[in-house]
């Protein structure tokens, strides 16, 4: 009789044992183990972070950190003399390593690498994007730009355009990658379809951030096409 | 269950004049509105970055002042030796010590409650709403706060001391979290004896890993039926651990 609440403990126990392996055979945590994390200055804060059960937010830290790192520098990576962003390809696979279903950040990071005006590291944009399909094998984007990442590489630039425009309006298209495809056409002299693109960002509520910047591109794009049309006159 | 009742209403009473817990509350407003403005540096993702950091801050506060009450919860009264006059009354342990617990659990869950409202209304001025997901989110984390007050509870009970129980109670939020990592372990390893170990200690330990509703809300979202085997888990393993702490201090002599 003394021992009841014991064997009530025990009784419960194996419930909660009996329920737990319900639990994690109806759905499974996708995250990489501790041992695949990246290692260098932040290993210290991700490792903390992730064993303490925060691994998106350790994601989000490690995201801003490298945006951070593509603004300018940060003390922890700094770039030696004619490296610029030679760290960014492991600042990217950081923080998918973190949460790999981040993917608006790596499609992000692939974007920056492999079209970024200055960067140009396609071969670390092909890294990431295969590392994202390993991960989270049910992304199509990621095959989707390691497509049009072969595209550039063979030089067919006006079918590269068209496949990254073909995902413009999905929800996982960071609005970065909007605004690259935009500048592209435009470098390409095709301004109504870069005000075009413009436009979309703007009116695109998830696009919020690059606002901004489309209404100056509108009205830089606007005086271009009525120059040229000037012109032709 | 009218005794339960009344020591429930007492302690709820008693935490809420608590300045420890208030602070608790400022500061995880505090941790809200700094996950305000940390998100404002996430470019377009802003939205995902409140989303975590805020609910990160709501469950580390609900987590520290859980341990830190629950801890303290009857080894204070043992101290003040208020115990002494309570249990003189017809007051059966087991009800003091559920009405004591229930009552400590409801005070940090109205302080879950007050910060999750803030945090809502936070995402609901930057375009986010899906409140379903948020309440199973809120609903797993309450389930954590849960199993740690009642192990907590057993922990100041069997140790008898405060710092230690506290010490025992984060090392056990680890393990908790750890606890697919010492699966992997357990499979990579070579010894039959350390694959032993290691899967008792994985089994032993809350399996918080799996309970990470917060942590894995941008994978595919699991169904109703797991979140009801989590609600048994985290009930069962809650009143395992109320059970032995029962057994306990039923045990002690006043």
């Amino acid at each position: 009789m003394r021992k009841r609440w014991l064997a009530v403990a025990v009784c419960l126990f194996a419930l909660a044992l009996f329920a737990g392996a319900r639990m994690r055979r109806l759905h499974e945590p996708r995250f990489p183990h501790l041992s695949e994390l990246k290692t260098g200055p932040f290993a210290f804060q991700d490792a903390s972070l992730a064993i303490a059960g925060f691994r998106a937010p350790a994601a989000d830290l490690a995201w801003i950190q490298f945006l951070q790192y593509a603004a300018g520098d940060i003390p922890q990576y700094v770039d030696r003399p004619g490296h610029a962003y030679e760290h960014l390809g492991a600042m990217s696979q950081r923080v998918l390593r973190l949460d790999p279903s981040f993917y608006r950040a790596t499609l992000f990071a692939a974007g920056m690498l492999a079209w970024f005006h200055g960067v140009d590291q396609p071969d670390e944009a092909a890294d990431l994007l295969n590392e994202g399909m390993r991960l989270s094998p049910e992304q199509p984007m990621y095959s989707l730009y390691l497509a049009a990442l072969a595209y550039k590489k063979k030089g067919d630039t006006q079918r590269m355009i068209d496949l990254l425009e073909s995902s413009f309006d999905l929800p996982q298209t960071p609005s970065t990658m909007k605004a690259i495809l935009a500048n592209l056409r435009q470098s390409r002299g095709e301004y109504r379809q870069a005000l075009g693109l413009w436009e979309r960002i703007l009116n695109s509520e998830r696009d919020r951030a690059e606002h901004g910047r489309a209404k100056d591109k509108i009205t830089e794009l606007k005086t271009l096409i009525a120059a040229g049309a000037a012109k032709k006159r | 269950m009218q005794t339960i009742s009344a020591v429930f209403s007492y302690t709820l009473k008693e935490h809420l004049r608590r300045k420890a817990w208030l602070f608790a509350a400022l500061f995880g407003l505090v941790l809200l509105g700094g996950a305000l403005i940390v998100s404002a540096l996430g470019a377009d993702e802003r939205a995902r970055l409140l989303l975590d950091l805020g609910l990160a801050a709501i469950e580390a506060i609900s987590l520290v002042s859980v341990v830190f009450l629950t801890v303290n919860l009857i080894l204070s009264e043992i101290e003040s030796r208020a115990i002494f006059l309570i249990l003189s009354h017809p007051v059966r342990r087991a009800d003091y010590l559920l009405g004591r617990f229930l009552g400590t659990v409801a005070a940090v869950t109205l302080g879950m409650a007050g910060m999750a409202l803030m945090h809502m209304a936070i995402l609901s001025l930057y375009g986010w709403w899906e409140p379903g997901r948020y309440l199973a989110a809120l609903v797993c984390l309450l389930g954590k706060t849960g199993v740690m007050g009642a192990l907590s509870l057993l922990l100041s009970l069997a140790l008898t001391s405060e710092a230690a129980a506290m010490a025992f109670a984060v090392f056990l939020w680890m393990l908790g979290h750890f606890s697919s990592e010492m699966r992997f372990l357990a499979d990579r390893s070579g010894s039959a004896f350390m694959k032993t170990t290691l899967i008792a200690f994985s089994h032993a330990a809350p399996d918080f890993a799996h309970f990470n509703y917060r942590d894995f809300w941008h994978q595919a979202a699991p169904g109703a039926e797991w979140l009801m085997w989590a609600g048994v888990y985290a009930l069962a393993y809650t009143a395992a651990c109320l059970a032995l702490s029962v057994q306990l201090f039923e045990q002690k002599e006043f």
